[in-house]
């Protein structure tokens, strides 16, 4: 039996979530949908291109088969009612998800402003249904078990997300009494495809992935520590979980809620029924990062007597303090949807996922690198910086030579203007951060042209050549900057790079 | 003497001592009227023979007439040897700035005035361009030389006590904005050496004066024209 067409709206398409949920609603051969993309529209229509090619879809096909119409807009403000005519119903994915308020608005101006204007469009428009896509952690500081519905009351949120979220949600819920039926959807923490372990943003518990190959980074070469003995308390307990969900079963479940007709106002958990706890967590990073010894502990940050590692584990961001405190659970419909005995995340699962993150740099080798996107084929400096030199130097001279403490920033310079600060601690590489997420202060710069840095990292030309001869400069402590040449002269020879070991970029 | 813009130049082999170094003779192809030995900075700190100012120098003297000869130290390049455990010597030279093995480095720079008084029975002028200037200073008591030419030294970081044991004229070039030594460290180390002594001061050299190759090397050839080794032109 034929199904009658259904006409979607759907926002936040190029994100993590909306582009899964967008191959999810095509799989539904009734499905249509009207593509909110930001202008410049061929910039963010290349993007989406990509992101379905990853996932067996070719958009321009789609488009010239009438399954999708791309429109050219933005929230708020420069959507206009005629895109959203006509359209069954709004599915609103978009979202801004920094945890704290930025000069520019955000995450208000998107996930409070961006809604209400839709919800407006919607009403004008007459859209007799707006499916929101929320977040499971609404709920805040909330602790117990959590039901699928709206709270009046601001819960004691930890963050300006959550707090923009739950405005959100406020005002979705009442244009649900006036104009429509409103569907909200709450997913947990995001995490990569169960199936290839692929994710395109790498947040929450990726964060807490990160900081622990940062440690482990840290023990590598280390004298005086054990990797397996590592000195860290884990502020949280063991028992308890926090929510995690595969993106590809997230985004089944939201399409499968946006689908199905709705006469009613509902919340809809999508969480994980069983996730895993902190315990096995800590468990899993500690055997895929090959560390032992952290241990969960009551006390709450600041630690008053906290070792290096704790210090640097817990600078490393603020989900670090937060995630293991998690210990909440979930009224979820969706539950029924997992088959018994079924886990959605498991330790193959989750390891998956982590080499996955580990391939393409914790998620920036693939259009996120920044706007410095080398063509392809040549190398990669946020590859070199951030993934290769934390492999390379452990292995290298450079970890001998025991009195090498230094805080070093690379720029490499053009259009993109980017840079790197490592920092050295008794000969081994401690830590390496893009900037400008980082507070460490150079102590001294290397500033030069990608061309330089190519030929360098290379070995095709010496670095003090391209000091004396080419773009290079030495900025700050020029002493120790150039004391330091003969020790990357070194690691340069010893471990030399090609184009061919870089990943491949997408341009 | 005529001034020479066609010039020679060869690599030779210089046999140190237990090792064998790499160099560049560099002299006109008419008569040549006096020698230069140019030593350069230190190995860690980008020292070779084909430093900007070594080779701006070694060209430029050969093409006022000079045998000129500029060499690697030990382990660089094509000098065999160096110091056997890179990663402590690395490490000393990282905390202190200096280490022990720096006076093998000062013995090759004996061997290089030895086989330049070899090829070349001219009077000798002696270069030092910054760690240089330490590894030629060692040896002006047994020499002969003519004049000295010292290139941002750094008195802070060596000795230079050898100086007061010759009284060859000397000329210092240094830059006013010098990270290694500052310009009123350098006059007052510079006030308290023997004469005879001369001293121009380079504008915005930094410790490399790229850019000022010719500038710095026209104050050496004005230097030599004045303690007469450069006699015509």
């Amino acid at each position: 039996m034929n199904q009658p067409a259904l006409d979607v709206f759907l926002t936040g398409a190029s994100g993590f979530l909306g582009h899964y949920l967008l191959a999810e609603l095509l799989r539904h051969p009734q499905v249509r949908c009207r593509v909110l993309l930001r202008p410049p529209i061929s910039t963010s229509s290349a993007r989406l291109q990509q992101l379905l090619a990853d996932l067996g879809l070719d958009l321009s096909t789609l488009v010239s088969d009438n399954r999708i119409t791309l429109v050219e807009g933005e929230l708020p403000g420069s959507v206009r009612p005629k895109d959203v005519a006509g359209a069954d119903l709004v599915l609103h994915a978009a979202g801004n998800t920094s945890f704290d308020a930025d000069a520019a608005g955000e995450p208000i101006k998107t996930n409070v402003y961006g809604t209400k204007a839709l919800l407006s469009l919607a009403a004008e428009a007459a859209v007799r249904r707006f499916v929101f896509v929320s977040t499971a952690y609404v709920c805040g500081e909330q602790v117990g078990h959590l039901p699928e519905t709206v709270s009046d009351e601001l819960p004691p949120v930890r963050n300006d997300y959550e707090r923009s979220k739950w405005q959100a949600e406020q005002h979705v819920w009442d244009w649900g009494k006036r104009s429509g039926t409103a569907t909200i959807c709450r997913p947990s923490i995001l995490f990569g495809d169960s199936r290839t372990g692929r994710a395109t943003a790498m947040k929450g518990l990726y964060v807490v992935a990160r900081a622990t190959e940062i440690l482990a980074r840290a023990m590598d070469g280390s004298t005086n520590a054990d990797r397996h003995h590592v000195p860290l308390r884990i502020l949280g307990r063991s028992d308890a979980t926090c929510n995690v969900v595969p993106i590809d079963w997230a985004a089944q479940q939201i399409a499968r809620i946006t689908i199905k007709p709705a006469a009613e106002p509902s919340v809809h958990h999508i969480t994980n029924p069983n996730p895993p706890t902190h315990g096995e967590v800590k468990a899993w990073l500690e055997a895929f990062f090959d560390l032992a010894g952290g241990r969960f502990s009551d006390l709450h940050w600041p630690l008053e007597d906290a070792n290096h590692y704790e210090d640097l584990f817990y600078s490393l961001g603020n989900i670090c303090l937060d995630y293991f405190r998690h210990g909440l659970t979930f009224e979820s419909r969706c539950a029924a949807d997992v088959p018994s005995g079924r886990r959605l995340i498991d330790r193959d699962s989750f390891f998956q996922c982590l080499s996955f993150a580990q391939a393409t740099n914790w998620g920036r080798s693939r259009g996120n690198n920044g706007g410095l996107v080398p063509p392809i084929g040549r190398i990669d400096p946020g590859w070199y910086f951030e993934r290769f030199l934390p492999e390379a130097v452990p292995r290298s001279t450079v970890a001998k030579v025991q009195a090498l403490t230094a805080v070093v920033r690379y720029t490499i310079t053009g259009p993109s203007n980017r840079g790197w600060i490592s920092r050295f601690d008794r000969g081994r590489l401690a830590e390496t951060h893009r900037e400008p997420t980082t507070r460490l202060e150079a102590e001294f710069e290397y500033r030069l042209t990608y061309e330089d840095f190519e030929d360098v990292v290379s070995c095709r030309k010496p670095l003090q050549d391209v000091f004396f001869y080419g773009s290079a400069e030495m900025f700050g402590d020029v002493e120790k900057a150039l004391k330091m040449v003969p020790i990357i002269g070194e690691f340069l020879e010893e471990f030399p790079v090609s184009e061919a070991q870089s990943p491949p970029l997408a341009c | 003497m005529l001034t020479n813009t066609n010039i020679v130049e060869e690599k030779v082999r210089i046999k140190g001592s237990g090792r064998t170094l790499e160099g560049i003779l560099a002299y006109p192809d008419g008569r040549p009227g006096f020698s230069a030995l140019i030593a350069g900075p230190h190995p860690f700190l980008g020292g070779d023979m084909h430093n900007n100012v070594v080779i701006s120098l070694l060209r430029t003297l050969a093409s006022h007439g000079a045998v000129a000869l500029a060499f690697n130290y030990g382990g660089v390049g094509g000098s065999e040897g160096g110091p056997a455990d890179w990663p402590a010597v690395m490490s000393a030279f990282w905390k202190d700035g200096t280490f022990d093995e720096e006076n093998d480095w000062a013995e090759d720079t004996r061997s290089a005035i030895k086989a330049l008084q070899q090829w070349s029975h001219q009077t000798p002028v002696f270069i030092g361009y910054s760690f240089g200037c330490w590894t030629i200073a060692k040896h002006l008591q047994r020499s002969n030389a003519g004049a000295i030419v010292l290139i941002s030294p750094n008195p802070k970081k060596h000795s230079f006590d050898q100086l007061s044991e010759c009284t060859t004229p000397l000329l210092l070039i240094h830059s006013d904005n010098d990270f290694t030594c500052s310009a009123a460290e350098i006059i007052e180390w510079f006030d308290s050496i023997r004469e005879p002594k001369t001293r121009t001061q380079l504008s915005a050299g930094e410790h490399f004066f790229r850019g000022s190759e010719a500038e710095l090397a026209s104050v050496v050839v004005k230097f030599l024209h004045g303690a007469d080794i450069i006699r015509q032109e």
